[in-house]
């Protein structure tokens, strides 16, 4: 139509961001020329008054002239969203309370969505920085149809490389390498992998510095180390490259650093540098084989060919695994493959924890809901004071767009402010929670943020919320105002229909935080039952040290002599009762396990066999507490003399129901060991589970070909407090040998601690949504009975006057508002039922549908909700008969 | 009332333009000067209210074609004083070439023989 001119931009720019100049410009104008109108008539000789009255008649509405000059100017839209919002913050700031609960109430649960999404941002839809990552898969073997998961031998591997395909290429690795680095002094601990040459070329990571392995470079010296590895151990040095470091003694040339952000294709794993395969005997004895198709070692990578879909690729799998299970009957018989995305979930975990976020999120969203309600009940309340104030607008020519965009704009700019509040609480919870040490032996990456998604997220639900609470008034309110215009009725009032919008907003309230409730009471008995657990040892008064010798080049002999000697010292410190050693405490999530049978026995069924193993060291149950009940512990056991070991209730249990266990002789992970004594059971990995089958076996027997990948640790149990005890036990250690880097320094009672993470966890963000959900289910409950009170004081009058007395007015609000109530029970117990058989899975001890929390709950929402309505009804009973019937 | 006035206005759009232009063409004035100008010269077949005038002078002012400047009224009062630029000439000239062409096909249809 027309050119942009300078004179357009110019006008846009005024009105966007000198408005009042604007504004104030266009009044003179108008007043100017009405003025000049008046002046006008007068020299035609006309009285004042009369001269204003022409001039008034010519000029017509000034409002109405001014509007129409707004509206032709450029930009007008902005400006007339500009105006909304000026107008939306003027209304809002009249009515601060409302804002502030509106935007608080939103912020919390804005907050709470934001962070639970953060988490499944971080570990369901973020893709390892590699380029491609969608081409990218990792393949893990399966047993019998089994669901999960085991890694793959070096033949297996070889046979999948040249075999498939489907695959342009694909690289293994073996994770959870550790290495010391920083020499004597402050020698720090490590992790890292292993891999096959082409690993980088496989995974298209591309090097921040240097290059990825040269594909000749099997067995050659040399490492690419982890970005953060890079920053703090170098100080980013530019010219790191070529330069040679130590890994546990050994010495490596770096020839790459990996870039910002990239720890390995595992999710949480925390890896910072990269050897050759070749290479892992120098940090690892005894871990690679790679002429037995039965030792699983390997995770495997593989990249699809770019015209080929994962579907077609585990088509083919199915195929290559019938002709792998015909040439190796023996190792490769109901062995099959499946395919993930690399860097997600490890499949092993991925249920539960899937089920524990979409729990989350459920609840995450509850609340929110709850706090839409509430927020949209406000509204509701809000914009029917202001009926009024709307039907005079649109007397005066204001359209329905106008009145829409200015009760949108009130509530998006509700929205907003909320979103913008929730995310900077977020900021700190993700923070908060990213930084908790996980019970764990290994390093893990948990560390949350608020990425772009879940801002996108955030913003997403503010605005669906804005536009949730700000359409409901518009709805209910503004439409039949256009009908009934400026009569001044009471719209809300009609007495007698009970289901009106707010009625149902504050029932599916209730309800919502009947669910909410429910759950957190049902976490809350959890934890009670948690914190009840028998663990099977004792942790108070019991010190934790660890070491890992075979860091510093130790040999198994020396190792054994070491810790030997080590125990003996400490056990003769003043306040120490005795002292022992192990591999692993138990509760850390699971440490090692193999498949065991009965020397004798026909084995079933694999998996079924798992027994999780320990090493002990003399005198280990005494030290650690766990009874026993049959035979002997450990002494000093002949490192080659025929291996002991003791067995739990539950081993005895599940292999050796009814006999005699001692004496019998068990066989798994190739050893074979003759039972030697009984003890009581311990929870093993997680707090909890069930009794599992355990092994103890004799530390300096297995030590030689069966090392630990974590090194071993002290334990030392000590009779009045532990203060100095640590750094005695590190005095021997350094009298023993100055170099060797001690860690994981604790008290078990400490330790038991963070095992209890995961109940706590759930039963901190149940407990805090619950109660948060309640307080809001209440507030809104108050909020919608005081608005029907103060709506019908009249009736209230009448009721008063003509005899009722103020206990029957009162029964009659209660009542009112325990109908609602009552009216919510069925469907909020339904959801929480629902919700309840979801969360079964991580429930310690407590039945889904545990009677006390379906009984207590709806028994403590009842009381709740009495109260809410009690509130408002004293105080219409209070109302002077008279007064109230010249309300209005 | 004022929704009929408001579509004349409509209507009328190119011609309005036209017409202030044209009144400007003879010299700057102010608001109430183009308006009793053009009544005075149609003898009062445009009568033109505030509600359409002025936003016609913002809509040419935002074009650049005139100008619009605070000025003493007789050492009285402000009242802004709008100008013909260089750009509202050639405008002019163009709307008024435009307008002939428009009279005359006009003419030839109406006066075309039924």
């Amino acid at each position: 139509m027309s050119r942009f001119s300078p004179g357009r931009l110019s006008a846009l720019v005024q009105l966007l961001f000198r408005r009042n100049a604007v504004e104030s410009d266009l009044e003179e104008e108008v007043a100017s020329f009405y003025q000049t109108l008046v002046e006008d008539y007068r020299a035609k000789g006309m009285e004042e008054d009369e001269a204003r009255r022409l001039a008034r008649l010519k000029f017509g509405l000034p409002e109405q002239a001014k509007e129409e000059i707004r509206a032709a100017r450029t930009g007008a839209l902005i400006a007339f969203s500009l105006r909304d919002a000026h107008y939306a913050l003027r209304s809002l700031r009249r009515s601060r309370t409302f804002a502030t609960v509106t935007v608080v109430t939103l912020a919390l649960g804005i907050a709470a969505n934001a962070t639970i999404f953060s988490m499944i941002s971080r570990f369901i839809l973020k893709s390892p920085p590699v380029a491609n990552p969608q081409k990218l898969l990792s393949v893990h073997l399966t047993h019998d149809g089994e669901r999960c998961c085991n890694n793959f031998s070096w033949l297996t591997y070889r046979s999948f490389q040249r075999g498939v395909r489907s695959f342009s290429d694909a690289a293994a690795y073996y994770s959870v390498l550790p290495a010391s680095i920083g020499g004597s002094g402050d020698a720090q601990r490590i992790w890292g992998e292993a891999a096959t040459t082409n690993f980088f070329d496989v995974s298209q990571t591309g090097m921040t510095l240097g290059r990825g392995f040269a594909r000749d470079e099997d067995d050659a010296a040399v490492v690419v180390i982890g970005y953060r590895l890079w920053r703090r151990k170098f100080g980013a040095d530019p010219s790191i490259v070529q330069k040679r470091i130590l890994l546990s003694g050994r010495s490596f040339e770096v020839i790459g650093v990996a870039p910002a952000g990239f720890h390995g294709l595992d999710l949480i794993l925390d890896s910072e540098f990269w050897i050759p395969l070749g290479q892992i005997d120098q940090l690892a004895p005894n871990t690679s084989n790679r002429s037995s198709r039965s030792h699983h070692w390997l995770n495997v990578i593989a990249r699809l060919k770019s015209d080929t879909s994962q579907t077609q690729a585990a088509a083919e799998l199915l195929v290559f695994a019938q002709r792998m299970a015909a040439a190796y009957p023996d190792s490769d018989r109901g062995q099959g493959f499946l395919l993930q995305q690399a860097g997600s979930l490890p499949p092993r975990d991925r249920s539960m924890i899937l089920v524990f976020l979409t729990a989350l999120t459920i609840v995450g969203l509850l609340v929110l809901a709850i706090a839409c309600a509430n927020v949209a009940n406000l509204f509701l309340a809000q914009t029917a004071g202001r009926a009024r104030e709307m039907a005079v607008r649109i007397a005066l020519g204001a359209t329905l767009r106008h009145l829409l965009q200015q009760i949108l704009a009130e509530s998006f700019l509700l929205g907003f402010a909320g979103a913008v509040c929730g995310m900077g609480l977020s900021l700190w919870t993700t923070r908060a929670l990213g930084t908790f040490h996980f019970p764990a032996p290994v390093p893990l990456d948990l560390r949350l943020s608020v990425d772009w998604r879940v801002l996108l997220y955030s913003f997403l639900l503010s605005t669906v919320a804005g536009l949730l609470f700000g359409l409901v008034p518009f709805w209910t309110i503004v439409r039949p105002l256009l009908a009934k215009g400026l009569r001044g009725d009471d719209l809300l009032a009609r007495p007698g229909q009970i289901w009106t919008l707010g009625n149902l907003l504050v029932v599916s309230q209730i309800a919502m935080s009947l669910v909410l409730l429910s759950s957190t009471g049902l976490f809350l008995r959890s934890l009670r039952n948690a914190a009840a657990i028998e663990t099977g040892f004792r942790s108070h008064g019991l010190l934790l040290l660890s070491v890992d010798p075979r860091l510093h080049g130790y040999s198994a002999q020396r190792t054994n002599r070491f810790l030997d000697e080590l125990r003996e010292r400490v056990s003769t410190l003043p306040g120490v009762v005795s002292a022992s050693y192990t591999d692993s405490m138990p509760l850390t999530g699971g440490h090692r396990s193999e498949g065991f049978r009965v020397e004798g026995q026909t084995p079933e069924r694999e998996t079924h066999n798992s027994v999780d193993l320990y090493m002990a060291g003399p005198d280990y149950f005494e030290t650690i507490g766990t009874g026993r009940l049959a035979g002997r512990g450990f002494h000093r056991e002949n490192p080659a003399g025929p291996k002991m070991a003791v067995v739990n209730q539950a081993f005895v249990r599940r292999f050796l129901p009814g006999e005699n266990a001692l004496g019998q002789r068990v066989t798994g992970g190739g050893r074979t060991y003759q039972i030697i004594g009984v003890v009581k059971n311990i929870k093993s990995r997680f707090l909890g589970e069930e009794f599992r089958p355990v092994l103890y076996r004799s530390l300096a027997q297995d030590i030689a070909d069966d090392p630990s990948s974590t090194g071993y640790s002290l334990l030392v149990r000590y009779a009045q407090n532990s203060a100095g005890l640590a750094e005695q036990v590190r005095k021997e250690i350094r009298v023993l040998d100055p170099s060797l880097a001690v860690f994981n320094v604790r008290r078990v009672e400490d330790h038991l601690e963070d095992a209890y993470f995961l109940p706590r966890l759930a039963s901190a963000i149940f407990g805090a949504f619950g109660f948060l959900g309640v307080v809001l289910a209440g507030v809104g409950l108050y909020g919608v009975m005081d608005f029907w009170v103060r709506r019908r004081t009249r009736e209230i009058g009448i009721r008063l006057a003509l005899g009722a007395t103020v206990r029957s007015v009162q029964h009659l609000i209660v009542r009112e508002g325990m109908i609602l109530t009552a009216a919510a029970f069925a469907p909020g117990l339904a959801g929480a039922w629902a919700l309840a058989r979801l969360f079964s899975g991580v429930l310690y001890g407590v039945q889904p549908h545990d009677p006390t929390v379906f009984i207590l709950v709806p028994c403590l929402l009842a009381i709740v909700a009495v109260f809410a309505c009690w509130l408002p009804s004293r105080q219409a009973s209070r109302a002077e008969p008279l007064n109230a019937l010249r309300h209005e | 009332m004022i929704a009929e006035m408001a579509r004349s206005a409509e209507l009328l759009q190119g011609t309005l333009d036209l017409l202030i232009l044209r009144t400007l063409e003879r010299g700057p004035s102010h608001g109430v000067e183009v308006a009793q100008r053009i009544e005075q010269v149609t003898r009062g077949v445009f009568v033109i209210g505030p509600g359409s005038l002025f936003p016609a002078l913002h809509r040419l002012a935002e074009k650049g074609w005139i100008d619009g400047a605070w000025t003493e009224l007789k050492g009285k009062r402000r009242v802004k004083v709008y100008s013909l630029t260089a750009d509202g000439r050639s405008q002019l000239t163009e709307e008024r070439r435009n307008w002939r062409k428009v009279l005359l096909a006009m003419n030839r249809v109406l006066s075309e023989e039924a």
